[in-house]
């Protein structure tokens, strides 16, 4: 049993870490939060009356936010069943409905009270302070409850649509990693491909009117000329020999040039608003489209490592591509099948990024081949290749994403959220060379007989490896 | 065991790292802690490297708390999809409204669409919106196109219509295309002046440095250079003064930052185009006072600027 437990802290010590940052956060981030929409409405028609039985009338005060519509009819529908005579419900930003308000009271007399959600709460305090009319009219906004911001569905969503575009990039950054190479041109990548589908949309299928099959056509070119691009990439690498962090910082280079080039370095807009169904859509269940497409991606990775021969080709190329060359593995094809893997994935990337933003820029993608890279590390993939997986890769990326999403929400500046970030990938990366080689842990910190196990158990763990080569 | 004792060690700094940066005061960076019920008001800025922005965001702060109001300010880093991110968050916060400087004119316009869905009022300072069918309250910022004439007549004024003339762009923000557009305005109306080179520097100092350093090397008979921000002026003025050729090249920048002010007084820049961003921040937050207590807000307000030469410079008391 200890055994057993000791071992899956090993495998998912990262997966820990993860649910304690979220633990974390949810802890630091609990405030007092809206209950508006139409559950909202009840409740603050319910306290109006508790607070004021003889209630003759009512303004039911909201602004522009989608629900707020649903807090307003809620709220008149529960006071016009308590027989409350006169109730206005006046929508719209506060100058429109300051002016409805003075209307109102100009017309008939000042309401009872006035009901609002607690978004508007602010806004609705300050127009009542400059109308004398109804300054000391009671104001009613619905009971908060104290919950954290951390774990709203909102920003639980948010936090998976804010990764979507690392994590993706971060499937073939794993490969390339797995088989012992690094691919720095990703970030351009996406990019090239965000320009390049823009730039197509807008002068081949018909700018903002281009159809569904166009747009489909037109994103499916730009990831096959990423995809290409990591071809090129991957050829250079296996027919010159040349180290993939020098072809790829050269690549990276020259396609954020002609990402440029092809942009005139301005920002393309002319695309249809159809076209944000990827980025900004949620057709399954009300789920965004990023999470599904990445989860799909990621299961679809994690299959073709785990359970495909290309997979095992992958793990025996980076663990010795020596080995993998005499036992009869075309290493080559498969670094160069890994590099074309990254640059569809990075191609991908652009593409969510040009469907959330509606826009196609030269000016995406900067940095983002480092927060990659840190996500696959970060997930347990040795840089050495031969070790590691996409599922830990994902771990990794959402650690990230959640520390992102957590420092601003407890509004950390933008200074310290990197060096906090730098902190926390070295820290994962310490924890993941101290989990693989405890042997260099300094004797005063090993007890005897934690050393003893471990030396038991570095066979075993041997032959799982040599399992996974061959 | 061991397993524990890694899973620990991974932990703990982890956790160090997070609980002990996640609280900050008020830094030098423009944040602060909420800690009121005060609304909150959330800011993302261009970049907070440049000290426009910086007086920008800081002029916001001291004004929302005259006004009652907690200000944030984040930088977007020049990244859209950074600032994408930040504009949701602080939706998700419910923010009472939200000020932008976008990174990119035309993608901020999905963040602020999502913003106009959430019923939080949206504010643009310096740097506008041209994305279509979004609603944005108001946009402060300086008169950037009259700017770049303001800078074109300086250099005709200095080149006494003769003469060859650089530009150090930053083509990828609609303030940046606006002053590049009134400064071509007015100097391609005199037929002397010939603009040889047009290069971006994202507005950035270094950046400039280098490209400035390039035009020397590239146009050896340039008389003057426009530099789209002061950041870019200073940038091309340390180059020129590297490569000996600062008497012989003349700098306009655009802002009038303190740096550059100074650099104008000792005679090393010969203008830079006045620009107010306390003003810009100031009149942000109070337009947003305004406009949450009820009262109509205009949709644009324009700030003229003002040529500022070594004169000015000398009577500026700022600068004693």
């Amino acid at each position: 049993m200890r055994k057993f437990l000791s071992r899956s802290l090993n495998e998912y010590g990262m997966l820990l870490v993860l649910l304690l940052l979220c633990a974390y956060y949810a802890c630091v981030t609990i405030k007092p939060s809206a209950t508006d929409g139409p559950a909202g409405g009840e409740s603050c028609a319910k306290l109006a009356l508790s607070e004021m039985p003889a209630m003759h009338s009512a303004a039911i005060v909201v602004g522009t936010a989608a629900d707020a519509i649903g807090f307003a009819n809620a709220a008149k529908a529960r006071l016009t069943a308590a027989g409350v005579g006169s109730i206005r419900v006046m929508q719209g930003g506060p100058p429109e409905v300051r002016q409805q308000l003075s209307q109102s009271i100009a017309a008939s007399s000042a309401p009872d009270a006035i009901l609002t959600t607690t978004q508007d709460a602010a806004w609705v305090e300050r127009i009542q302070a400059n109308l004398p009319a109804i300054s000391r009219t009671l104001l009613v906004i619905p009971k908060v409850r104290r919950w954290p911001v951390f774990l709203t569905v909102q920003n639980l969503l948010n936090i998976g649509d804010q990764i979507a575009v690392i994590a993706v990039v971060a499937v073939g950054m794993t490969m390339v990693i797995l088989t012992g190479g690094i691919d720095l041109s990703v970030g351009s990548l996406a990019a090239l491909s965000a320009v390049a589908v823009s730039l197509m949309i807008r002068d081949w299928a018909g700018g903002v009117h281009a159809g569904t099959m166009a747009m489909l056509g037109c994103s499916l070119l730009a990831m096959a000329i990423c995809g290409l691009v990591g071809v090129v990439s991957g050829s250079l690498i296996t027919l010159f020999r040349v180290p993939p962090f020098i072809v790829t910082l050269a690549v990276m280079q020259i396609a954020s040039g002609q990402a440029n080039e092809w942009s005139k370095q301005q920002s393309i807009h002319d695309i249809p608003a159809s076209f944000t169904w990827l980025g900004k859509g949620a057709s399954l269940l009300g789920l965004p489209n990023t999470l599904v497409l990445m989860v799909l991606l990621y299961v679809l990775a994690h299959v073709l490592l785990s359970r495909m021969r290309l997979g095992r080709y992958i793990y025996a190329v980076g663990g010795n591509s020596e080995a993998a060359r005499l036992s009869g593995v075309n290493v080559n094809w498969v670094i160069l099948i890994v590099y074309f893997i990254s640059g569809l994935s990075a191609g991908l990337g652009g593409l969510i990024l040009t469907s959330e933003l509606q826009t196609g820029s030269a000016t995406y993608g900067v940095g983002l081949e480092l927060f990659a890279i840190a996500a696959v590390v970060l997930g347990g993939t040795s840089l050495s290749g031969g070790e590691g997986n996409v599922i830990g890769t994902l771990i990794g990326a959402f650690i990230i994403a959640v520390l992102h999403n957590g420092m601003d929400l407890t509004d950390v500046n933008d200074a310290r959220q990197r060096t906090v970030l730098g902190l926390v990938i070295l820290g994962g990366v310490l924890a993941d060379q101290l989990k693989r080689r405890p042997w260099s842990l300094p004797s005063w910190l090993v007890s005897r007989n934690v050393a003893d196990s471990e030396t038991k158990r570095s066979p075993a763990e041997k032959t799982l490896i040599e399992e996974k080569t061959i | 065991m061991n397993g524990w004792k890694n899973v620990i060690t991974g932990f703990l700094a982890v956790s160090l790292c997070v609980s002990g940066c996640s609280k900050t005061e008020t830094g030098s960076t423009g944040t602060t802690q909420p800690a009121s019920n005060k609304p909150i008001i959330g800011v993302s800025v261009l970049t907070l490297n440049n000290p426009f922005f910086k007086d920008m965001a800081d002029a916001m702060i001291a004004e929302g708390e005259k006004k009652g109001f907690q200000v944030v300010a984040l930088s977007g880093d020049l990244d859209p999809a950074k600032q994408k991110d930040q504009v949701k968050n602080f939706i998700t916060q419910k923010m009472a409204a939200i000020v932008l400087t976008p990174c990119d004119s035309k993608s901020i316009g999905t963040s602020i669409s999502d913003a106009n869905a959430a019923g939080v009022p949206v504010f643009t300072a310096d740097v506008a919106c041209t994305a279509d069918g979004v609603k944005v309250v108001n946009h402060c910022a300086t008169d950037n196109l009259e700017g770049g004439r303001v800078a074109g007549r300086a250099m005709v004024e200095l080149l006494k219509g003769r003469g060859k003339v650089a530009i150090i762009d930053h083509p990828t923000v609609e303030s940046g295309q606006m002053r590049e557009a009134g400064f071509l305005e007015v100097v391609s109306a005199s037929p002397g002046i010939e603009v040889v080179a047009k290069l971006g520097a994202e507005g950035a100092r270094e950046k400039a440095y280098a490209v400035a350093q390039d035009l020397v090397q590239s146009h050896p008979d340039l008389d003057a250079i426009f530099a789209i921000n002061d950041p870019t002026a200073l940038g091309a003025l340390a180059a020129l003064e590297k490569a000996g050729k600062a008497d012989q090249i003349k700098i306009i920048g655009f802002d009038g930052q303190p740096e550059a002010r100074l650099a104008i007084k000792a005679g090393k820049l010969y203008a830079t185009v006045m620009q107010h961003p306390k003003e810009i921040g100031s009149k942000s937050i109070d337009n947003i006072a305004k406009y949450l207590s009820g009262e109509q807000v205009a949709a644009k307000e324009l700030l003229t600027p003002v040529i500022y030469k070594q004169s000015d410079a000398a009577a500026d008391a700022d600068l004693k």
